[in-house]
């Protein structure tokens, strides 16, 4: 078991090491939320009561769309060099692959999040620092994370590889864009827990049920 | 004295059968080279007998028992050179041993490390990233990455690809190294006249099986091709 | 090459009777309904499609199972299968839903949970062949089908309650507090026949196309076997 956490710490550490070295998928991802931050803005010139009401779900579809630049990014090195071999003739396990992957993508998703929500805040002049909405945003994050990582992993095997990764992963992530969209958006109106707890509840489930099953299923992914 | 043993091992890739009942044994302290013409299969043979593929049919053996992949133990007794580096391009030489001696658990002191480095030549090396490698050093960085656990069998694909008059020596003295401390060794190349000087024999094989096997005793480098050229293509050669 | 199973004509023969028992039993049958009139009567083709729908994903999902823990590319072929005359039913299921929300409530969209759900669904499975369609590896091919089956089935239910929670305006059938709809026995009686006639046909559809990519992949063979004794032993790398 500690082997087990010792070798997924490892990979993550590697995967953030080469990342921060290299940092070309954060800049990316970072340019193109700020920018898809300023489209919605000219399609969306609402007065800044209804703007604030769709806070939240702008918020979501900018971090759903740059978040499948990381998921794309997060297997091409080991694609491309060979290293799938290499760490499945490595790893006690072969699905502490997945989870060192899914810490990876959850952080990144992360780290996407805590730049993205202070820009929208400039830009639209509203405040967004709720502690329960960083709870929904990470339980939505991980799901994202889960089902992207199983996703990407196949994706980056196939020939039409980027392209195919948001065909296969937005039908699967919908109950995880509802549930964020609405408990976000009851967070910022105010609302009490109990208003949307069942959201959170449903996240939860959701999160739990797809990393259990893609770990079950992850050897598939990778090994012949 | 390990062993491994390929038993009617039989793979297809759709329609295509790329091993077709092929038999193999291993010894530990021998040098096995794989000849056979390309797109014989002599890859996806490396990769069956390593766990990387799964074969149709057929069994391995290793010291007479069954090889079970699903073991984490299984895997680690294998050291891989294969057509890809392996290497991560963003962590320096050092970094990347380190990583894989921390999958494997294996200890790499600072000393051993660099014993290592010295082996395959990168002794002098400076920390900098894999990515401004050139392709000679990136290959004997991955041979050392292939020896830093003390696997028990070496399965080496094309491993003079990209090395000079120097790191080919360089490899068949630690090839001849590890052939002395009783490892399995089975390396597929073109190199004849490399392979030569470490082969104990030649196998060939060629329409999904091993044809030959061929011991590298008291044969010039004209005996082999020709040999190979027999077995490979024979209307060829019994035309000329 | 396995010879026609002496069932499959027949079934296929039984399957069409039913079937037309069924559109007669609607035709003449079944009552018009008191609220949303002939209109009404699309709904027990939508609903015997909509849950042929769903069973072809299940279907789908544990032939992919089957094949992930016996490697027989006999499983993936169902799988498969399953999935394109699924979306076929989904598709059906999804058109007659709006065909009858049109005159009742005035739009041809809604957005409740099961319409919501089934397309979805559809998008799925539209998903599942494309990632096949990328795919020239007919093992690696399978394996991903399989996987992608599972996960997208695990799925459909987590993405009902979400759009459950959303909102409903779709018409609760079997009691409930707003009845919207009366069934009476005859319907019940419809409806029944209409499920198992569409069921059986799901079955026989699905067995058929088996068939066909059994044969497609039987002739791959012959040809590949034709190739290399005309051209030779081994391939190009």
């Amino acid at each position: 078991m500690k082997n087990w956490l010792k070798t997924a710490l490892t990979l993550v550490w590697k995967d953030l090491v080469q990342e921060w070295r290299s940092r070309d998928m954060l800049t990316a991802m970072l340019s193109f939320a700020v920018l898809t931050l300023f489209i919605f803005n000219y399609a969306m010139e609402l007065n800044p009561a209804s703007r604030s009401e769709a806070a939240a779900g702008i918020i979501w579809v900018v971090i759903v769309f740059a978040g499948t630049l990381g998921l794309n990014r997060s297997f091409t090195a080991e694609q491309d060099q060979g290293c799938f071999d290499a760490l499945v003739m490595a790893v006690p396990e072969l699905s502490v692959i997945y989870v060192a992957k899914l810490i990876t993508n959850l952080l990144v998703m992360l780290f996407l999040t805590v730049l993205v929500i202070p820009i929208y805040s400039l830009l639209y002049n509203q405040s967004l620092f709720m502690p329960m909405l960083w709870l929904v945003l990470l339980l939505g994050a991980w799901g994202y994370s889960a089902t992207g990582t199983l996703i990407a992993g196949m994706t980056v095997q196939t020939r039409m590889r980027d392209l195919l990764l948001p065909i296969l992963l937005f039908p699967l992530l919908m109950p995880v864009n509802m549930a964020v969209v609405k408990a976000a958006g009851a967070v910022l109106a105010g609302s009490a827990l109990s208003g949307y707890a069942s959201w959170v509840n449903l996240l939860l489930v959701y999160d739990i049920i797809m990393t259990v099953l893609s770990i079950l299923v992850f050897e598939y992914v990778i090994q012949e | 004295m390990t062993q491994l043993e390929a038993r009617a091992i039989s793979k297809r890739y759709g329609t295509q059968r790329v091993l077709d009942h092929l038999d193999l044994a291993l010894n530990g302290g021998e040098v096995t080279c794989l000849l056979g013409p390309n797109g014989a299969g002599k890859t996806t043979l490396l990769r069956v007998l390593s766990g990387l593929q799964r074969s149709q049919a057929g069994e391995l053996l290793l010291d007479g028992a069954r090889l079970d992949f699903h073991q984490p133990d299984a895997r680690r007794q294998f050291g891989l050179v294969m057509h890809q580096p392996f290497l991560y391009e963003h962590l320096t030489g050092p970094e990347n041993l380190r990583f894989y001696a921390r999958l494997y658990q294996a200890e790499l002191p600072e000393a051993q490390l660099r014993q290592l480095l010295t082996r395959v030549g990168l002794g002098k090396t400076r920390p900098v990233p894999v990515r401004s490698y050139s392709r000679g050093m990136k290959q004997r960085l991955t041979i050392a990455r292939a020896l830093l656990h003390n696997p028990r069998i070496l399965l080496l694909d094309e491993p003079y690809t990209g090395l000079d008059q120097q790191g080919c020596q360089l490899l068949n003295l630690l090839i001849g190294e590890e052939q002395a401390n009783g490892r399995v060794i089975l390396a597929t190349t073109h190199e004849l006249n490399h392979a030569r000087q470490i082969a104990s024999l030649f196998a060939v094989l060629t329409r999904g099986k091993i044809a030959a096997l061929i011991p590298n005793v008291g044969l010039s480098l004209d005996d082999i091709q020709l040999r190979y050229q027999q077995i490979t293509q024979p209307e060829s050669v019994a035309a000329a | 090459m396995s010879s026609k199973n002496k069932l499959l004509t027949p079934l296929t023969l039984l399957s069409v009777v039913i079937l037309l028992a069924a559109f007669a039993m609607v035709i003449f049958y079944a009552p018009v309904e008191l609220t949303m009139g002939l209109v009404q009567k699309v709904f027990y083709f939508h609903m015997s499609a909509a849950w042929v729908g769903m069973l072809a994903f299940l279907v789908a999902a544990v032939a992919g199972g089957l094949y992930l823990g016996r490697q027989d590319l006999k499983y993936d072929r169902v799988s498969a299968s399953s999935v394109e005359i699924g979306l076929v039913f989904t598709a059906i299921a999804n058109f007659t839903g709006m065909i009858w929300a049109k005159p009742i409530w005035n739009t041809w969209w809604t957005w409740d949970p099961r319409l919501t759900t089934m397309t979805i669904m559809a998008f799925t499975y539209i998903a599942y062949l494309l990632l096949r369609r990328g795919m020239d590896d007919p093992s690696r091919r399978a394996r991903f089908g399989a996987i992608y089956a599972l996960v997208g089935f695990a799925s459909v239910p987590l993405t009902f309650f979400s759009s459950r929670l959303l909102r409903t305006i779709h018409p609760t059938i079997f009691g409930g507090s707003s009845a919207d709809m009366a069934m009476t026995g005859q319907m019940y009686q419809t409806m029944a026949v209409s499920l198992v006639a569409f069921t059986l046909l799901f079955a026989v559809l699905l067995w058929h196309r088996s068939r066909l990519a059994a044969g497609q992949a039987h002739l791959a063979e012959l040809q590949a076997a034709q190739d290399e004794a005309l051209f030779g032993g081994d391939s190009d790398e």
